[in-house]
């Protein structure tokens, strides 16, 4: 990766598992970027709004709260509202049927399903980032 | 042939003993109403007369009568006849016909008036019995003559029909203008013999009334006659009762032969009836065979037909065994009456269903019941394999790029990823393997209680270490059922693991984890409380349907699951009530009626995933 970037983009990313949070942390910084990471959906809009991060990596299935609640969280909340969010989830439900629950809010700016490519990854976390420069 | 020839001294005898010899009573009155002079027959009526006016002695009256026809006489001379009524010797009511001859003398004048009296107070009685007969008798009565016209009627038709004397019957009482094709009196006018028939007449509103009618001849001494007499009694209630009794007839009939459930009655005596094609059905009869007593005893339960016969009102039976004539068992639902007249029982009556479908049926829901559940599982497994798969790759990512970079941390860090999820995989696979294995629920008679206290046994070391109150407690009687022991004790150790869990994580002191068994009309109910941390809306929706655990790496998230799928393959359900911060309540209902088979269930148990 020879990324040229005037400062390091900030990724937060929301996930139960410590493992995956491992994971995806690994790969976003071996890219270049900063992360931070959130063990669950309340936790995860605390650090938005204290981290202000460039893009939100979130998970859907979570104890305590899911990630579609979270979402609409973000979505609501004036200075959180437009960051965008890669939904990342292990659900079987079609990418469809998670809109159904959107209840009118924007839609995602990508949905992605474990296990995750990380290339993949990459590629569509570049690209978002991309155009919103 | 001589003829003797009457004496003058016979003759004297005669005009001076013929007066008191004379049967009926004669009475001599003058202008003032004075008695003058009677015969004995007289005095034999009405007492001694002297010193008496006519009206003291034949009506018992002080002063004279209103309307005196003996007055008249006294006046015009002319002879008078009059039906009285007056009293007797004794006082006792008398009517008379009163005959009043003036005596006339050689100037023409009536000096005395002969009174004639006639005692008719018999014939004037059997006269007016036979009127109030005739008016009376609850039916209708009229003489009709040759020509068909009414001569004479009794009161009840002339209340009905007015007056209808020397009118034409058939005009009369059907509104005709010609004589009726089919007619009872002209059969008794043309051979003397009496007559029965049907009419229809019509009532003054319009109605057609239904009468049986019976014509007689009303002979004369010499048998001959000029009237028949006609008697109708209206039957048109009893016929439209016998029309209700034939349509009430007619349609339980019908209902009997097309009803779906069977139908049979037996009458006191035990013979059987009635047995209805859906009974012949069910039991396996034969179109025209008759089923005995013993017969039906046979295929019902038991001590049934005793049972039924033993008490007034009905025996209901919701599910039982009952057998066909060859002996084979039918699931049904029986309901037995007693039947009971006024005095006394006049046999029973029976409708018996055949819930051998319905069984079916049922059998097939839970089945389907179950095979959802399964869904369920696979969908979460699905879900919870995509998750270690991840995190897997997590792993050999770490591993990879640590080894690439000579990152020692990394490698480590990758490794123990690795361990930790394998360890994870082969602990789903264990879980797993338990739920799919597809053992057949195995029911057996047991106390439903004691697997609480079983369950409330095997935790009581660690609630005990953990300070958490666990108790088991059976609330009323709860009779024994079809339960397969070791599978109701696997939900109920989950349940109460996941409560004794629940109270740890709560920041409360003083928990306490409650086993309840008890019965609810006929359900078994098994329900598991705590006042542990409790669950908010997120986690209830979640923790029956999906690979869910909210213990990390500690749980499988079949727990639930597990649980759900030996509730459902019991015909129960499990709800849960819970509130965050307050406690759960899990629930465990199982309705008798659902419960399998006691013996070795042969349910098509063959899917395993």
């Amino acid at each position: 990766m020879n990324l040229v970037m005037s400062a390091a983009k900030k990724i937060l990313i929301v996930d139960d598992e410590q493992d995956i949070l491992a994971y995806f942390e690994a790969i976003f910084q071996d890219s270049g970027y900063d992360t931070v990471v959130a063990r669950d959906g309340s936790e995860g809009l605390e650090l938005a709004k204290s981290e202000k991060p460039d893009l939100i990596a979130l998970d859907i299935t979570m104890p305590g709260q899911s990630g579609m609640k979270t979402y609409r969280q973000y979505k609501r909340h004036p200075a959180l509202k437009d960051i965008p969010v890669i939904i990342i989830t292990a659900i079987n439900d079609s990418f469809k049927s998670l809109l159904d629950e959107l209840n009118g809010f924007s839609t995602p700016e990508a949905f992605l399903n474990k296990p995750v490519d990380p290339q993949e990854l990459l590629k569509v976390v570049a690209g978002i980032l991309a155009d919103k420069i | 042939m001589t003829q003797t020839s009457i004496s003058t001294g016979h003759k004297k005898w005669i005009n001076e003993r013929l007066f008191d010899a004379i049967p009926l009573g004669i009475a001599v009155i003058d202008p003032e109403y004075n008695l003058v002079y009677a015969n004995s027959a007289f005095e034999d009526l009405f007492g001694s007369w002297q010193h008496h006016k006519c009206y003291n002695l034949y009506k018992g009256r002080k002063d004279m009568c209103s309307y005196c026809e003996s007055t008249m006489t006294f006046t015009d001379g002319t002879p008078r006849v009059n039906e009285e009524v007056g009293y007797d010797k004794n006082g006792r009511h008398i009517r008379y016909l009163q005959h009043a001859t003036p005596v006339v003398d050689e100037d023409g004048n009536h000096p005395f008036i002969i009174h004639i009296f006639t005692n008719i107070t018999e014939a004037a009685q059997i006269r007016d019995e036979y009127q109030l007969l005739l008016d009376q008798v609850p039916c209708n009565i009229l003489l009709i003559d040759k020509n068909f016209r009414i001569v004479k009627a009794n009161k009840r038709v002339r209340d009905w029909l007015g007056d209808v004397e020397d009118r034409y019957c058939f005009e009369t009482l059907k509104g005709l203008k010609h004589k009726c094709t089919e007619c009872t009196a002209r059969q008794t006018f043309t051979d003397g013999q009496m007559h029965t028939g049907y009419h229809t007449w019509r009532s003054k509103e319009g109605r057609t009334l239904h009468f049986h009618v019976i014509t007689v001849p009303l002979k004369q001494p010499n048998g001959g006659f000029d009237l028949v007499m006609e008697m109708a009694v209206d039957v048109t209630q009893t016929l439209k009762l016998e029309d209700g009794l034939k349509f009430a007839h007619t349609f339980l009939e019908t209902m009997i032969a097309t009803s779906m459930d069977g139908i049979f009655a037996v009458n006191e005596r035990g013979k059987v009836t009635i047995f209805n094609p859906a009974a012949r059905k069910l039991f396996n009869i034969m179109g025209n065979q008759v089923v005995s007593r013993e017969e039906l005893a046979a295929m019902l339960p038991k001590g049934f037909l005793a049972q039924v016969s033993g008490k007034p009102g009905h025996v209901y039976l919701p599910e039982i065994q009952a057998k066909t004539i060859n002996g084979q068992t039918v699931p049904v639902r029986l309901f037995g009456n007693k039947l009971m007249a006024d005095d006394g029982a006049i046999g029973m009556a029976f409708s018996v269903q055949d819930l051998s479908k319905i069984k079916q049926l049922e059998k097939e829901k839970l089945e389907a019941e179950r095979l959802a559940a399964v869904g369920h599982t696979v969908a979460g497994l699905s879900h919870g394999i995509k998750n270690l798969i991840t995190a897997l790759e997590g792993g050999m990512y770490m591993l990879n790029s640590g080894l690439s970079k000579g990152n020692i941390e990394r490698i480590q860090q990758g490794m123990e990823m690795l361990a930790r999820n394998i360890e994870r995989i082969a602990m789903f696979v264990k879980a797993f393997l338990s739920f799919s294995k597809g053992r057949q629920i195995q029911a057996k008679s047991c106390d439903p209680a004691a697997i609480a206290e079983e369950v409330v046994y095997l935790y009581a070391v660690k609630a005990d270490e953990l300070g958490i109150a666990l108790k088991s407690e059976k609330l009323g009687n709860v009779n024994p059922a079809p339960i397969d022991y070791e599978s109701m004790l696997e939900c109920l150790t989950n349940l109460v693991g996941n409560a004794i869990d629940a109270c740890q994580v709560s920041d409360e002191d003083g928990c306490h984890v409650t086993v309840r068994t008890f019965e609810e009309n006929d359900t078994i109910i098994y329900e598991v409380t705590d006042n542990g941390c409790g669950m908010d809306y997120e986690i209830k929706r979640k923790v029956f349907t999906t690979f869910f655990t909210t213990k990390g790496l500690g749980g499988s998230g079949l727990g639930l699951l597990m649980t759900k799928k030996i509730v459902q393959e019991h015909g129960g359900r499990i709800d849960l009530e819970s509130e965050p911060g307050k406690g759960t309540t899990f629930r465990i209902s199982l309705p008798r009626r659902r419960l399998p088979n006691e013996i070795k269930a042969a349910q098509g148990e063959n899917i395993s995933v």
